[in-house]
């Protein structure tokens, strides 16, 4: 080839310029086709990507509604927190400068100037205010991310180091005191239970959260309490902007007309904030003192609860122990949530509506109304308490095996004897066990047939057992009502007659709440009118116009409302639905009179001027706790202290329950709580009127 | 010098696309500089530059290209002086040591360079072109390239140094390289390859090689995804930024990816990007077209050329046009790794223009005096 090529003189040999003009023919349209690839087939997804780089969208947030009580006192509110923060971008250019403000700041803040080193890990570690880096490698780290953006160098200063910050701020540039919102309990641990506290949202609802235009990390939600069940009314919406920025996250100008952020609604609860820490001091009082008294910590939990009977507004809420939602207020404290979650008295646990025991002997009213009601016993009629009684125990109708088992009034365990002949009022004030085994189960001759479990069942449902009331609090209890069905589901066992007699004095299977306990009474305190228990007021806007008033919440009339399901004589529904007649429910209000008057709580009660009515309750137990402590012994059960009453007895303005874990006996634990309740109740009602002046001269 | 024959066989295309290229680049710097107080004054120096380089065309074109043999020699020596004094005396910028001030003009002697191989070559090609073409022949070019490359290696600037070397083969391709060696030379140069990624990846120093430039293969070969600065970034920046120009372009100084800074170095390494996006595929495939027809048009006159050193200093600038174009496009395309060679005529750089219209200058003295002597 050489030889032929050097005769081409002058100029290139053809062949080596047609591959060279190849090259670049080939070179540039795979650069063509490439161009096309990228702008015109795959363009959508770039331009979305560059639409991407230069929208942001900033979340403006919105501010939490206040709560308050019944009397407009704060019960949880937002007050300012201060953090530092510093925008990278702002700093001076002049690397001295920048030095010398890093120094005055630390002085300051009390955080080193350097310290730590900048590296992958710590760069990947690294969160706002809970780093050990100094004020350099923090500003290093926010300047590698988003210069514009502020980062956070210490959390929570002192207000008074912010206001001179603040001040500083001319010689400071690039130096920002953020506002955080943080929120603040003045009443502390004593509404806890009713108000709860916030926590960050939580990881499994941040999906959620987010879809409603919420900050995780930033914004909060209710962890418990009305803080948690009535978050949708005082959290806001936040606002939002859509913002065109740079490279370097500065924000140019809106993109859309902006949302502003619409702050959150605030409520006014029917708790009065009196008569809480009164309710409060006298159940740790009066529980301190006999644990004094006894030389050992026996009473540790309980709860009380305060309803005005004819409103159904709770009026105060104790659960006890309590805990102080103050402290997680700003963050919440991991040692402190486990030393609560770790706490046997299970502080976190609202016991007022969330715990079920057996009511014990408060329940003897469901079965007081529907005696009388489904005419088992006349008022009138006696019924013997010989102290003990002797029944066989059948599982099925002609059990071939019955066992003989013994049923014996409390009395008999103290004197050996029994109450002697007992009417319908006797019964009821004498709290006897006997009467309501007889009336309730049947007895031989002398009842030849008792209400019985199905028709019980009936009255305790109407009186507001076995069900969720809707009080607008996280984690209420439904209780339980057990019957035949239940049982052989559950137990896997048949019903016996034995089961109906322990089930008439509320025992056994029977669980409620002292929600459910309180309501049972106030209905029939409130003339047969379940009024749905509730714990809001009102709710008011931003500016604190009422937007919904109150309203009484008439859930049903017993006495109105059928909704007492007929039973055949093989307790078959018949499909029928009846009322309770309006004498059985008076009938029962005066036997919770009698035991005031004349009866069980007589003792608690000397000396009170305004007239009540109640019911006491010891309700026999064996939980876990209880068997780990060996205290389950037959015959001499661990027991739970109830009491459960109204004043004034012919105008019902207060129904008040006691509940004391483990309380050993609801005449001496509990009736005298309820009592201090309802003297405290009326004593702030003079004051309120101004009577006080008046009866004290 | 006969003036009205120089001017009637001046090439006004080649010229007109040139000044075209230049204008435009004007245009699109000032477009990526906005809004930035640093780089504000690259349009006003880039202008003075591209009216330095019309006249500088001019007066080369002048110039019979045939005096330039006799002077290939001591331009070469002075190029090396040049470049070694550089290594000793000059100021550092962006790393590495290549320019020298003078006055307001930075002098990039590599860029001088590369001109001044294209003379030295094509006057070596052309005075051997009656030898064999054997390994001697091709070990004497050899060693007169590498004699100029090895002071660019040090500073250290491999870009250039592979441009050289590139042309270097280009030309002896041009000049008649035997197959055999073609062959020969392909095999080493896939060897040499897989050997060059394989201790790259396995982390081995190279001497020449700064840590920037592996990470920069590195990054090209196995990019990080999530990186949300650094090198990977950047191209993935110029990808959404030439992507997103779609058919007709956001329009002049309304590509957000260039106006709001998210495509990185947009006035010089990845101005093609900017223009992707603001001007969109058409307008992006006219301008390359545009390069393209400049590119050929060398090539027309090296073919034209009166004598074989005309004809290789036209080809070796086609070369050099051809391939700075092809590389910085295929960096903004993301085929080729990150390297530093600019947009020829286009990205901001007056060392760059000066030196690519010194040869377009040479490639109009070659067009214009090719004729004169043929009467």
């Amino acid at each position: 080839m050489s030889q032929s090529e050097l005769e081409q003189k002058p100029g290139l040999s053809i062949w080596r310029v047609i591959i060279f003009y190849g090259v670049i023919a080939a070179v540039m349209l795979y650069y063509v086709f490439r161009l096309f690839t990228l702008q015109i087939v795959s363009g959508e997804d770039y331009r979305n990507r560059a639409e991407d780089n230069r929208t942001m969208e900033v979340s403006l947030p919105t501010e939490r509604g206040s709560i308050y009580d019944r009397n407009g006192y704060i019960l949880a509110r937002n007050i300012p927190s201060y953090n530092l923060t510093i925008i990278p971008a702002n700093l001076p250019a002049d690397e001295g400068a920048t030095q010398g403000i890093f120094r005055q700041l630390s002085e300051l803040i009390d955080i080193p100037v350097n310290n730590g080193e900048i590296n992958e890990e710590t760069e990947r570690n690294f969160t706002p205010c809970q780093t050990d880096l100094g004020i350099s490698q923090i500003v290093f780290i926010g300047d590698s991310l988003a210069p514009f953006n502020p980062v956070r160098v210490k959390c929570n200063i002192d207000a008074a180091v912010a206001k001179v910050i603040a001040e500083k701020s001319k010689d400071l540039p690039g130096v920002e005191i953020e506002i955080e919102s943080v929120r603040e309990y003045p009443t502390g641990s004593t509404t806890a239970q009713v108000v709860g506290f916030l926590g960050p949202i939580p990881a499994i609802e941040q999906g959620y959260w987010e879809s409603l235009g919420f900050v995780s990390n930033r914004d909060k939600v209710g962890y418990a309490g009305v803080e948690n069940s009535l978050n949708e009314i005082l959290i806001g919406k936040n606002g939002r902007r859509i913002v065109e920025v740079d490279n370097a996250g500065k924000i140019l100008r809106d993109l859309e007309p902006p949302v502003v952020p619409v702050p959150g609604n605030s409520v006014r609860l029917t708790i009065d904030t009196r008569l809480q820490s009164i309710a409060e001091a006298a159940l740790v009082q009066w529980m301190n003192t006999w644990n004094l008294r006894l030389g050992e910590q026996k009473y540790t939990s309980g709860a009380v609860i305060a309803m005005d009977p004819k409103t159904g507004e709770i009026l105060a809420l104790v659960s006890y122990p309590s805990y102080e939602n103050n402290r997680m207020a700003r963050l919440i404290p991991a040692y402190y949530f486990e030393q609560l979650q770790n706490d046997p008295h299970r502080p976190l646990f609202n016991t007022a509506i969330s715990a079920e025991h057996p009511p014990g002997s408060v329940f003897k009213m469901a079965t007081a109304i529907g005696i009388l009601n489904e005419g088992v016993v006349t008022p009138e009629k006696l019924i013997n308490d010989p102290g003990v009684i002797r029944i066989e125990e059948k599982f099925f109708e002609n059990d071939p095996n019955p066992r003989t088992r013994e049923y014996v009034c409390y009395l008999y365990k103290d004197t050996g004897g029994g109450h002697g002949d007992l009417d319908y009022l006797g019964g009821l004030s004498q709290s006897c066990d006997v009467y309501f085994y007889k009336v309730g189960g049947g007895y031989k001759d002398e009842v030849p047939e008792g209400l019985g479990i199905w028709r019980m069942g009936e009255y305790a449902r109407a009186l507001g057992y076995g069900q969720v009331l809707g009080i607008e609090l996280p984690g209420e209890q439904d209780g339980l009502i057990p019957d035949p069905n239940w049982k052989r589901v559950t137990v896997g066992e048949n019903w016996s007659t034995g089961d109906t007699y322990i089930a008439t004095i509320g025992q056994g299977y029977v669980l409620s709440t002292p929600l459910q306990v309180l309501v049972s009474v106030a209905t029939l305190a409130n003339d047969g009118k379940l009024m749905r228990p509730t714990i809001v007021r009102e709710i008011l806007d931003a500016n604190g116009e009422v937007i919904q008033p109150f309203q009484a919440d008439m859930l049903w009339d017993i006495t109105k409302d059928p909704m007492i399901h007929v039973y055949d004589e093989d307790f078959f529904q018949t499909g029928e639905l009846k009322t309770v007649e309006p004498w059985v429910v008076d009938m029962a209000k005066r036997g919770m009179r009698e035991v005031v008057a004349n009866g069980t709580a007589t003792d608690a009660f000397i000396g009170s001027e305004i007239p009540s009515a109640g019911k006491t309750g010891t309700a026999e137990y064996c939980d876990d706790i209880a068997r780990e402590k060996h205290i389950c012994v037959p015959g001499s059960w661990p027991a739970h202290a109830w009491y459960v009453g109204y004043a004034p007895f012919d105008d019902p303005q207060i129904a008040v329950v006691a509940f004391i874990y483990n309380g050993d006996e609801g005449a001496r634990l509990s009736a005298p709580v309820v009592r201090q309740v309802m003297d405290g109740f009326f004593e702030l009602k003079e004051i309120d009127t101004g009577l006080e002046t008046a009866s004290n001269p | 010098m006969f003036k009205k024959e120089v001017w009637r066989h001046f090439d006004y295309w080649l010229f007109g696309a040139v000044l075209l290229l230049s204008v435009f680049g004007i245009i699109m710097i000032r477009s990526a500089v906005a809004g930035n107080e640093e780089l504000a004054g690259s349009v006003q120096s880039q202008s003075i530059y591209v009216g330095l380089g019309m006249a500088i065309i001019l007066i080369t074109t002048a110039i019979d290209y045939r005096l330039l043999v006799s002077i290939s020699r001591w331009l070469y020596i002075l190029t090396i002086i040049l470049l070694i004094g550089i290594n000793l005396i000059g100021e550092e910028a962006f790393g590495s040591t290549r320019w020298f001030q003078i006055g307001v003009i930075n002098v990039q002697p590599s860029e001088l360079a590369k001109i001044v191989m294209v003379l030295v070559l094509a006057n070596f090609f052309s005075q051997a072109s009656t030898q064999q073409h054997n390994l001697r022949w091709i070990m004497r070019s050899f060693m007169l390239t590498a004699g100029m490359v090895v002071w660019i290696l040090l500073q250290p600037n491999l870009s250039t140094s592979i441009v050289i070397f590139v042309l270097w083969f280009a030309m002896l391709w041009i000049s008649g390289l035997p197959t055999r060696f073609m062959v020969i030379f392909g095999l080493i140069g896939l060897i040499v390859l897989v050997v060059f990624i394989i201790l790259i990846v396995s982390g081995v120093d190279i001497p020449f090689l700064e840590d920037y430039q592996i990470t920069r293969i590195v990054n090209f070969l196995f990019p990080d995804p999530s990186a949300r600065h650094g090198e990977t970034y950047n191209v993935e920046q110029a990808l959404v930024t030439i992507g997103s120009g779609g058919w007709f372009g956001a329009g002049y100084g309304n590509g957000t990816q260039v106006q709001l800074r998210f495509l990185k170095v947009r006035h010089t390494d990845f101005i093609f990007s900017a223009m992707a996006e603001e001007f969109g595929f058409v307008g992006t495939v006219i301008v390359m077209a545009l390069l393209v027809f400049v590119v050929l048009r060398c090539l027309y006159v090296a073919r034209n050329a009166a004598d074989q050193f005309g004809a290789l200093v036209a080809y070796g600038i086609a070369t050099l046009i051809f391939f700075q174009m092809a590389v910085n496009i295929g960096v903004n395309l993301n085929v080729l790794p990150v390297t530093g060679l600019t947009l020829p005529f286009i990205s901001y750089g007056g060392s760059s223009l000066l030196s690519l219209v010194l040869g377009i200058g040479l490639v109009e003295s070659v067009a214009a005096h090719g004729k004169t002597l043929a009467f």
